[in-house]
């Protein structure tokens, strides 16, 4: 009876010692946003989802698990891949569940902190909200949120990650897409060469500083510095492919002004995003300018900068496209920071 | 031995007592199609426009909700909860107000969810996306959703499916329900809500499942029908 007693005492003592034990958890390391020179604000809200360490460890991993799709064949950095500046490099649509296409052209992932909204018809409002897009659409990853879900909680390293991240191993749709959300804000590209030109420490070579007279006089409007998007709507004279019937904008506002207009895109790393457009159908960038030149199909709405088309000369197209290529920026490209985790699974790509 | 009985019958009673002293007041939601209480499934109804149909799916979102006394006082417990109403989940059916409130005049909902949380990000618990109440493709809550099937309907598989949501200016179809419990005071611990799905087909909108089996996105078709289930809610006492 009294060893019975001992024990009871001592399974107690261990019993609240363990309580202490968790009540004595490591806090997560936060982590600075830097917000580049010159730069506005960020509309990211970074009171609601602080940036830690361990969160954005976290959402790296996610982004980069194919278990998010239904038959663990497609991560996020399936169709946005590091090299291509987070796009689908050299494909006008991505792969998606079971051998289909998506019906847009994946953009590349940048600067996501300053987007209010998202997806060339800017259908998403937050940017916490954008992963569960692709995760449940039947031509992408074509996965219920329950079985993500559910494949997370059986494993056992992420409970110890959402715990080092959030402070228990609960793990919710919230909580991963505010991960994602850490990982994916961290995607910051301003280190190009035109970059460093702004910045004083490098120089613009002949055709670049053409290029980029030219460029602000013709395509700044809408492609803004500093993130070479102003990230508004417009209709650039691109007839609708009947195939696809994307009427863009419109979709989400049901105005008819807003038929086939899409989000201005960035044009940051443009010589790693091709092919381009919402659908992808211009492969190179001279099918871009032959585009504006002289293919365009303007309609009622399409953009009043644009009414005439955008005459460029073959030279002029020269210098532009040396000014392009300024916008680079490998250090974003290449930075390990955002590679794929050593402990998942390396990322199979697509051999086409 | 004894000892051990004796200390189970002590906890018992007091698990009671305390049970006893929490009384609370609860509403219950009953669902029905015209006099019929809704069973999910087979069973077959009749719309106002001669349409039979059946129903797989009822949900919709109760929030902000207060109850407001005789006194005009107002009673604010649930008012930052999120709660999603379910057929398909008994439980769910069932809304716990915190403690017993007496002389209750009338209570106060929005059928649907406010706007800041339509656009603040993802949330958990009822308003968790995993819900599928929430369009995945022009972010929004879906606040009220009623799917079934009709051999009038021309959709796929004669499916008709309602999903209404919408928080932008032009859009908005958040319903504020206001429902008098009594005029006198009252001390119920049950109110019993009814939902009338006859209500969608039949208001200021003619819902035919023959002309509209389908409405999947924010704006005039889904303001319309939530025109038409605001007046869906009635007390019975």
């Amino acid at each position: 009876m009294k060893t019975f007693k001992v024990i009871t005492i001592l399974i107690c003592l261990v019993v609240v010692g363990v309580g202490f034990i968790e009540i004595k958890k490591h806090k997560p390391t936060p982590l600075i946003f830097i917000v580049p020179k010159g730069w506005p604000k960020p509309i990211y809200n970074f009171k609601n989802n602080p940036l830690t360490v361990e969160g954005f460890e976290l959402g790296k991993k996610l982004f980069y698990d194919e278990r998010l799709s239904k038959d663990s064949t497609i991560s996020c950095a399936s169709c946005h891949q590091q090299f291509s500046a987070f796009a689908t490099f050299d494909h006008n649509f991505s792969h998606g569940y079971n051998n289909t296409f998506t019906t847009r052209n994946a953009p590349a992932l940048q600067n996501l902190a300053w987007q209010k909204e998202l997806m060339w018809d800017g259908g998403i409002n937050h940017l916490d909200v954008q992963p569960i897009t692709p995760i449940v659409a039947e031509n992408e990853m074509a996965e219920t949120l329950e079985n993500v879900i559910y494949k997370l909680k059986k494993d056992t390293s992420y409970k110890r990650m959402f715990k080092n991240a959030f402070g228990s191993n609960e793990i919710t749709t919230e909580r991963m897409t505010k991960a994602l959300s850490q990982f994916m804000v961290m995607l910051v590209s301003s280190n190009s060469k035109y970059d460093k030109v702004k910045r004083g420490e490098d120089t613009f070579n002949l055709p670049e500083k053409l290029g980029y007279e030219i460029f602000k006089q013709k395509c700044a409007s809408c492609h803004t510095e500093p993130f070479f998007t102003d990230l508004s709507y417009r209709n650039t004279g691109m007839p609708l492919d009947a195939t696809i019937n994307d009427i863009g904008r419109m979709r989400i506002t049901n105005n008819k002004n807003d038929s086939l207009k899409f989000k201005v895109p960035s044009l940051r790393n443009v010589d790693l995003t091709f092919p381009y457009g919402h659908d992808g159908r211009f492969f190179t960038l001279s099918n871009v300018f032959e585009h504006y030149k002289s293919n365009m199909q303007p309609i009622h709405n399409t953009d009043i900068l644009l009414k005439n088309k955008l005459y460029l000369s073959n030279f002029q197209i020269g210098q532009l496209t040396a000014f392009l290529f300024s916008l680079t920026d490998s250090s974003f490209t290449k930075n390990p920071l955002f590679a794929a985790p050593a402990y998942t699974k390396p990322i199979i790509l697509h051999q086409h | 031995m004894i000892i051990k009985n004796l200390t189970t019958t002590l906890f018992c009673t007091l698990l009671i007592t305390i049970a006893v002293a929490q009384e609370t007041t609860t509403i219950q939601l009953k669902h029905k199609v015209g006099d019929e209480l809704l069973q999910l499934g087979t069973t077959s109804y009749t719309n106002q426009w001669n349409e039979q149909f059946t129903v797989n799916k009822f949900k919709y979102y109760i929030t902000a909700l207060e109850v407001e006394f005789t006194n005009g006082n107002k009673n604010y417990s649930w008012h930052k909860k999120y709660h999603l109403v379910d057929e398909a989940n008994a439980a769910s059916k069932t809304i716990v107000l915190d403690k017993k409130l007496n002389n209750i005049k009338a209570i106060h909902f929005l059928l649907g969810v406010d706007s800041i949380v339509n656009t603040n990000g993802i949330h958990t618990g009822d308003l968790d996306p995993m819900k599928t109440m929430f369009w995945t493709w022009n972010t929004g809550y879906i606040y009220a959703k009623l799917e079934g099937q009709s051999s009038s309907s021309k959709a796929q598989a004669h499916s008709f499916s309602y999903h209404i949501g919408g928080y932008k200016a032009n859009e908005n179809a958040v319903k504020k329900i206001s429902l008098l419990i009594k005029d006198n005071a009252t001390t119920d611990n049950e109110i019993i809500i009814e939902a009338n799905i006859l209500a969608w087909f039949n208001g200021a909108k003619k819902l035919k499942i023959a002309e509209e089996p389908i409405c999947h996105q924010p704006g005039k078709l889904a303001m319309d029908i939530a025109n038409n289930y605001e007046k869906m809610f009635s007390v019975k006492l």
